[in-house]
């Protein structure tokens, strides 16, 4: 009988937690990235002098300025605070620009859906056994998703000028690459037992599909949904600052125009925009039953 | 091999059957039938190859060699039959679906995609059909429940459901009480020996319960490696005759235990 109250002998030798092959190879995979981030830092300028003379302009920026001229004029420039808050001239035109943002992103989810249905079902094993097509789908959205949504807006802008609609379009596009991606891995992982018990009962893929494969997936597909909606809101406030309307769009006039002031007012609306979104996509995941 | 005493005629014939998963050889000429209102066991331990045969049969697998035969028409590798049906030991049931749109999947082998696109295209009669095999089972009252609401022994019963409403004439059971607490187990046994009785299905199914294939099935074939070792009538069979299945599997095991206890010893010599 072992006296369990006493420390036992020690037979065993402690197997080492680190081997001298691992140590070196964390030694050089460190020294390589300091080299890489060091490189780079030169590459770009990045250094503590340049963020304290940057400082100054900074300050200018945020507050304002008064600047003298060589004629002994001496001008007030504007800073971004204190903010614009005239009700009729800024807030209830930025509220309604906001509103745009929201449309646009969610026309460019809406637009997207049974597109991104599509490839996700012929790109997903579970789904679709025939080996060139889902590598062709899988292809295609590789190529689409690896052009970003502010390309696709400065071509639509091109061929059908500014506005709104090459905002919706962009997105649509991107998006379906996205999602179909998304959608497709989420059916990769669905139980592949269900599917067995129909291609047993003689069940085609497209059955097989729309019987076993969606009905598991509905939630996931949902709470993807609505995190791509959220995504595409942010994603169109940028493609308004390249032309393709919205809250981005007046963002850029107005720093364009140096009116810093207006222009922070809207970037506070975007900030609360999004925050407001969010919440609610992270509300309706809830009520649907995934996060 | 003992098939001088089967009821009627063979309605699954298997024959030569032969399958490897890349070095390992599971099944090793395979052959046996079962009849027509026959309840035939599959005893073995794992990786005898059971399972495997089986998933053979319904086209889930392709086998590398032999024939299979169901009412003397011959299986196409790999593909499904129209007349055989399967329930498995994890159900497969889609839970998020009604009950009786799950036993209308069991006709889908027979609708076209303007009729089984979506739950609420199927026909009328289709569903009446699921109705009347949920019936058999038991089950016509939880038909508009959500299938995962059921507890494990109702789901199974769905399961056989679904594989009535594809007018299945051999029924495959993969251990299909292995998850069950017995009094759900000696339910569906009782269904599965019924269909037999009652409604002439050729059913045969793999268990890891002696005693429930003694009692419910007419005879009970051994697998071991891949083999047919004995094929005998269910009172025939003895506790001997059983545990003998599992003694290699059991041997094997200890052997690479002890395997890998010497080679453990090895690697702390070397640290």
């Amino acid at each position: 009988m072992t006296d369990l109250t006493k420390a036992p002998e020690p037979r065993l030798d402690i197997p080492p937690r680190f081997r001298p092959s691992g140590v070196a190879t964390a030694v050089a995979i460190t020294i390589g990235l300091v080299v890489v981030h060091w490189y780079a830092a030169v590459q770009t300028n990045t250094s503590p002098k340049e963020l304290l003379e940057g400082w100054r302009g900074l300050w200018n920026f945020l507050f304002g300025v008064d600047r003298t001229y060589p004629n002994g004029k001496t001008i007030h420039q504007d800073g971004a605070f204190p903010l614009d808050l005239r009700w009729s001239e800024t807030i209830r035109p930025g509220l309604e620009y906001c509103l745009l943002t929201i449309w646009i992103g969610l026309l460019g989810t809406t637009l997207s859906i049974p597109v991104a249905l599509f490839f996700a079902v012929i790109s997903s094993r579970t789904t679709n056994r025939f080996a060139p097509l889902w590598l062709t789908g899988r292809a295609v959205m590789s190529v689409l998703r690896a052009i970003p949504e502010t390309v696709y807006a400065l071509m639509f802008i091109a061929a059908v000028g500014f506005g709104a609609f090459p905002g919706v379009i962009a997105l649509a596009i991107h998006n379906v690459a996205v999602m179909g991606k998304l959608w497709s891995e989420a059916m990769d992982e669905v139980d592949q037992g269900p599917v067995e018990a129909l291609r047993v009962a003689g069940a085609s893929p497209a059955q097989s599909a729309a019987h076993a494969v969606l009905p598991a997936v509905m939630p996931s597909l949902l709470g993807l949904l609505l995190y791509r909606f959220d995504t595409n809101v942010r994603s169109s406030v940028i493609l308004g600052t390249v032309g393709a309307g919205g809250i981005g769009f007046f963002i850029k006039t107005e720093v364009d125009s140096f009116h810093f002031d207006t222009m922070m007012t809207y970037v506070c609306m975007v900030i609360v925009l999004i925050i407001v979104i969010d919440l609610f996509s992270a509300w309706l995941r809830r009520k649907v039953g995934t996060v | 091999m003992g098939a001088d005493h089967l009821s009627g005629a063979a309605m699954l014939r298997i024959d030569g059957l032969r399958k490897a998963f890349g070095e390992k050889t599971v099944l090793d000429g395979l052959a046996f039938e079962v009849a027509s209102g026959e309840v035939v066991s599959l005893l073995g331990a794992n990786g005898s190859g059971k399972s495997t045969s089986l998933r053979c049969v319904v086209g889930l697998e392709r086998p590398d060699g032999g024939t299979i035969t169901v009412d003397g028409v011959t299986a196409k590798p790999g593909e499904a039959m129209p007349t055989v049906a399967m329930v498995f030991q994890k159900i497969h049931l889609v839970p998020r679906r009604s009950v009786l749109d799950n036993v209308c999947a069991g006709a889908l082998g027979r609708l076209g995609l303007s009729r089984s696109w979506s739950v609420l295209a199927f026909p009328r009669e289709v569903q009446a059909e699921a109705m009347a095999c949920l019936d058999r089972v038991g089950l016509a009252d939880r038909a508009r429940e959500k299938a995962g609401r059921l507890s494990g022994g109702q789901q199974q019963r769905v399961a056989v459901a679904r594989a009535l409403c594809q007018r299945a004439t051999v029924l495959l059971a993969d251990e299909p009480v292995s998850a069950l607490d017995p009094a759900a187990s000696e339910q569906v046994m009782n269904l599965l020996r019924s269909l037999a009785d009652d409604d002439g299905l050729a059913v045969a199914a793999v268990l890891h319960q002696p005693n429930l294939a003694r009692r419910f099935s007419d005879r009970i074939l051994g697998l071991a490696g891949g083999r047919l070792v004995f094929d005998s009538r269910s009172a025939e069979v003895t506790d001997e005759t059983v545990a003998s299945l599992y003694r290699p599997a059991l041997e094997a095991l200890e052997a690479a235990e002890s395997a890998e206890s010497a080679e453990s010893a090895e690697m702390r010599e070397y640290a």
